[in-house]
């Protein structure tokens, strides 16, 4: 790690934590591009995290995502409560530019003080999340926002990750999208703690509904995961949505400390994957391609194989 | 991690017209350039354009404008500028007529781009104009 | 018989005669692959008899005005009557645009096309915009007594009058009122909703996005109901494809486009126990033509054949007013280029003529400024006179579908009628125009589209003149001047007007108008387009009449598909 090419001056973070919304976007920007330039600001908002509750809302494109987003956004905001979304859209993987639009179904928040929403892209993560939109909830943590909602495509890894970095999980489906088996893909009802229904009154939206909760008793969680019937697009069913995750939120058994702690786990992983994948990929040392060749021969096992490379890495 | 982000790009359409056919084409443009386009519906209020600039901190703004909308960006411009964010380049795309063009670029419109330009000036420029926009923020904020 | 049967031609010499030209045109032209049109057909240097022939006549063409009608609606088409010169028309204030429409009827127009300001597309009454904004491309109109101003001296009982004039219909409500005051039987008010369609709104986001889709589905069908009933010279639906293809759609696709929502329309209406050979007969289309010459010619004969087929098969209708279809055309702005503008006079032309060749049944030209600003009154004579030019002095329509027959022109018809029947077989597996709009299909599919042809033209693979190739270096003053918006003084005067009025009306009827207005709106079966009406009479304002149905029928959102 090298010096940091300036210190970011404190008067950004003072005005952040002062409620500045322009000091706040230009800290999200600082966030993306490069952890030197980011450490004195992350240790000037330390002391000041652990308020805000992350939630994560996921689901398959055409579920209705934004839309129920931006509902549930209204009834905090009815409730008195500030909230940040953080919106993810895929970058292209040839360009590495991106159309970020999932803020387009939330245009009835403009001019909202209390309301802040960011696009970002993910970059050529995989799994739609990156280490910078998972350190803007501390950024936003530390703005004084109550709420802070993770929106991401779900896609399997993208939920599982999701899951992992927020408080609490939405899982968002709907009937018509050709595939009611896909929430029991990937583990998804594990990590779930409400199953919503979205365009919950058109055809099959009873059928998936019953599915859901037939499905939730083979998981490991059990029986107990609420599923809900949401029509984002009138508001239908969503007051009762934020009813039942405050209720969660107050049951919630870890501290807000051991919350953070449980996301910097995860950025922890992103790291370890990324080097795995440095190590593996292109520019990888020749060895890696012998112990490639021994796995394909059966002369190793892939696990063995594995410790030896670990092994080179840290004797 | 790298210490250059790709350009962010607004693009928006203030005032009556409704017509988006060119500013999705632009859109896909900028994003097969690698930029990062926060794409809005038409008839954004410009109180919201400014908010939009400044929550997602974009470093171009692009205004698609068919009939006569155009005239409303003194209005944008000064906005802008009272928000505090005067660095953030504004271009115009669509149907200008010459002596509005000028009239713009005077209150300091970065550029304007008729029916027919190409690809390669719209993206070259917008690009041009996100370089500045962000070496300006440096200099502002560090 | 099959287009893939092998014809079986007697022609002595034909193989041999053939096999030259074949050589001799690979020895000139190379073997580049052929182009395709705008809706991807392959086009072939040339066509003859192999690929048709007169022993399909009958099956394909027959006469004009009977079986598929490809050749013409009518026995007669432009011999009889020629097309309606419908100039689009839409100025500033009231006053200006009855001028305007004065000195068009003036130079031979026989009929009235109204394009509101932008404001009023959007639902809104003047006072509610910024005035930077107002009369700039359209007529601010927001009460009857500015509807009254604009058909002043124009006699509305025997002019056809197109009112640009999306849901709720508040200027054609204004007009039916401003008859009633003139005495002006109702029956005999002709002309269409010309913006009725609001499928293709939602799908081009254009100006006038107000009610929410449901909301929007029942007053068109309550709107052509009371056509229906009581305006029996009125077309209240105009099926609009010239929006598809101006945000890009190919012209196959604006037309499979086109018919999927006339389908929708009329099993809406259907569904409301509306009798189909009532309805049908008040359909009419409107189309974009665009510069691709005979595929604007095909694509239409092809439309004709279709329609047929869907009034009959889909609805049983057995009226042959049903099967006719009825179109309006309007040469593609989208065409037109702001490099050397005087080159637009050609392109207009030869749209013009697609559209003459087309069967149509009344014609818009754009004038050469268009893509510079509103088009100045010295263009919009042109672009009249040029219709007039190919009618008289090129004696373009003496001969009716004088293209019928042509091997290219029958081959690319029927390959045009494959492609639409494609599109619209896509749409009908979609569950319908409705659903296929609400789920976003048609906006993806409409922006493809529009990608893959600007990228034809960015590569140069599609030239525009003046503009990727053969440009000039121009300096501005060589360019036309623009219309200027009225002045200031014109604007604050009208809103004087708008406040004059408002302050002299009768307030309690104009609330007493507005609260039916929501109660219809509430209502299962109560007619809201009668209550626009009557709410106009009684004095509410364009901005209130459609502010009132926000309330209950929402707030349209587009679907914006990036």
């Amino acid at each position: 790690m090298g010096e940091p090419a300036e210190d970011v001056r404190p008067s950004l973070a003072e005005r952040l934590l002062a409620g500045d919304r322009a000091a706040l976007a230009r800290a999200l920007t600082l966030i993306e591009r490069g952890h030197d330039r980011v450490r004195a600001l992350m240790a000037a908002l330390g002391p000041h995290l652990g308020h805000a509750l992350a939630l994560g809302f996921t689901g398959p494109p055409g579920a209705g995502k934004s839309t129920l987003v931006s509902a549930v956004v209204a009834a905090l905001r009815r409730s008195g409560r500030s909230v940040a979304v953080i919106a993810v859209d895929p970058s292209s993987p040839i360009s590495g530019g991106a159309i970020l639009g999932d803020r387009l179904r939330m245009g009835e928040h403009a001019g909202d003080e209390g309301v802040f929403i960011r696009s970002f892209a993910s970059r050529g993560h995989v799994g739609g999340l990156t280490p910078a939109a998972v350190r803007a909830i501390d950024a936003f943590d530390a703005a004084g926002f109550d709420v802070v909602i993770l929106e991401t495509v779900g896609a399997g890894q993208s939920d599982i990750d999701v899951a992992e970095v927020a408080d609490l999980r939405v899982v968002l489906d709907a009937p018509g999208l050709g595939d009611d088996v896909q929430a029991m893909k990937a583990g998804i009802l594990d990590i779930a703690d409400v199953l919503v229904v979205n365009k919950g009154d058109a055809a099959g939206a009873d059928a998936l509904h019953r599915n859901l909760k037939g499905a939730r008793g083979l998981s490991a969680r059990g029986a107990s995961t609420p599923v809900l019937r949401t029509v984002a697009t009138t508001g239908e069913g969503v007051d009762a949505l934020v009813e039942t995750l405050d209720g969660l939120a107050e049951a919630l058994t870890l501290t807000p400390a051991e919350r953070r702690r449980r996301r910097a786990r995860r950025l922890l992983a992103w790291a370890a994957e990324a080097l795995v994948a440095r190590l593996v990929g292109e520019g990888r040392a020749p060895g890696v391609d012998r112990l490639s060749d021994a796995i394909l021969a059966a002369e190793i096992a892939p696990d063995d194989a594995a410790r030896r490379l670990l092994a080179e890495l840290a004797p | 991690m790298t210490d250059s982000l790709p350009p962010r790009v607004l693009v928006t359409k203030i005032g009556l017209d409704g017509h988006d056919r060119g500013s999705r084409v632009v859109a896909a443009y900028l994003r097969d350039a690698g930029m990062e386009v926060i794409y809005t519906p038409p008839w954004q209020e410009i109180a919201h354009v400014v908010q939009l600039a400044q929550q997602e901190d974009v470093d171009v703004i692009g205004v698609s404008s068919l009939s006569t909308d155009h005239r409303l960006i003194p209005k944008l411009m000064a906005a802008l500028a009272e928000a505090g964010l005067a660095h953030v380049r504004v271009v115009v795309g669509g149907i200008v007529p010459d002596e509005d063009e000028a009239a713009l670029r005077e209150i300091g419109v970065a550029a304007v781009y008729h029916p027919g330009a190409s690809r390669d000036e719209i993206v070259g420029g917008v690009a041009r104009f996100a370089r500045e926009a962000q070496a300006e923020k440096e200099e502002a904020i560090g | 018989m099959s287009l893939d049967d092998p014809r079986q031609l007697s022609l002595p010499g034909f193989e041999a005669a053939k096999a030259r030209w074949q050589q001799e045109f690979a020895a000139h032209a190379g073997d580049a692959p052929n182009p395709r049109n705008r809706s991807g057909i392959e086009i072939k240097p040339l066509y003859t008899p192999e690929d048709w022939g007169p022993e399909r006549y009958m099956d394909d063409l027959g006469f004009p005005g009977q079986g598929g009608m490809t050749r013409g609606i009518h026995a007669s088409m432009h011999r009889g009557r020629t097309w309606t010169q419908r100039q689009l028309a839409g100025l500033g204030v009231p006053a200006d645009y009855n001028a305007r429409l004065k000195a068009l009827v003036e130079s031979g127009a026989s009929a009235a096309s109204l394009i509101p300001c932008n404001s009023v597309y959007r639902g809104y009454d003047a006072d509610e915009v910024d005035p930077l904004l107002l009369g700039t491309c359209g007529a601010v109109v927001n009460t009857v007594d500015d509807m009254a101003v604009c058909f002043d001296g124009i006699p509305i009982g025997e002019f056809s009058t197109a009112l640009n004039d999306p849901s709720p219909f508040t200027l054609l409500a204004f007009l039916i009122n401003v008859a009633e005051r003139r005495g002006v039987p109702l029956a005999s008010l002709s002309g269409t909703s010309n913006q009725s369609d609001y499928l293709s709104h939602f799908v081009c986001n254009h100006m006038f996005f107000r009610l929410a889709l449901p909301g929007a589905r029942r007053v068109l069908v309550d709107h052509i109901a009371y056509a229906q009933a009581k305006l029996p010279s009125w077309n209240p639906l105009s099926v609009v494809g010239q929006h598809m293809q101006q945000g890009g759609a190919t012209p196959a696709e604006a037309m499979g486009f086109t018919l999927s929502s006339a389908i929708q329309y009329a099993e809406d209406c259907r569904a409301a126990g509306m009798d189909p050979d009532r309805f049908l007969p008040t359909f009419t289309f409107f189309f974009d033509i665009s510069i691709s010459f005979f595929e604007e010619i095909a694509k239409v004969r092809a439309a004709r054949r279709i329609w047929r087929r869907i009034t009959e098969e889909r609805f049983g209708a057995r009226n042959p007013k049903a099967w006719r279809f009825k179109f309006h055309a309007q040469t593609s702005g989208v065409d037109l280029t702001r490099e050397q503008p005087l080159n637009n006079l050609a392109r207009v032309a030869v749209q013009a003529m697609a559209g003459i060749f087309g069967g149509l049944q009344s014609l818009h030209t754009d004038a050469f400024d268009e893509v510079l600003s509103v088009p100045t009154e010295k263009a919009a004579r042109v672009a009249i006179a040029t219709q007039e030019i190919l009618k008289r002095e090129a004696h373009l329509t003496d001969v009716i579908d004088p293209l019928g027959g042509s091997y290219y022109v029958e081959t690319l018809t029927n390959a045009m009628e494959a492609e639409i029947e494609a599109v619209i077989a896509r749409i009908d597996e979609a569950g319908g125009m409705y659903a296929a709009v609400e789920s976003g299909l048609v906006q993806r599919m409409v922006g493809d589209s529009a990608l893959a042809f600007q990228e034809k033209v960015e590569t140069g693979e599609q030239t525009i003149v003046g503009v990727n190739r053969f440009r000039v270096p121009e300096t501005a003053g060589e360019r036309p001047e623009p219309l200027r918006p009225p002045p200031m003084e014109r604007i604050e005067a009208q809103l004087a007007e708008l406040a004059r009025f408002r302050a002299e009306r009768d307030r309690g009827a104009a609330t007493r108008g507005l609260d039916a207005l929501a109660r219809a709106a509430d209502s299962e079966d109560e007619n809201v387009f009668a209550a626009v009406v009557d709410a106009a009479g009684a004095g509410a304002t364009h901005g209130e009449i459609c502010g009132r149905l926000r309330e209950t029928l929402g707030f349209g959102n587009p679907l914006i598909v990036p």
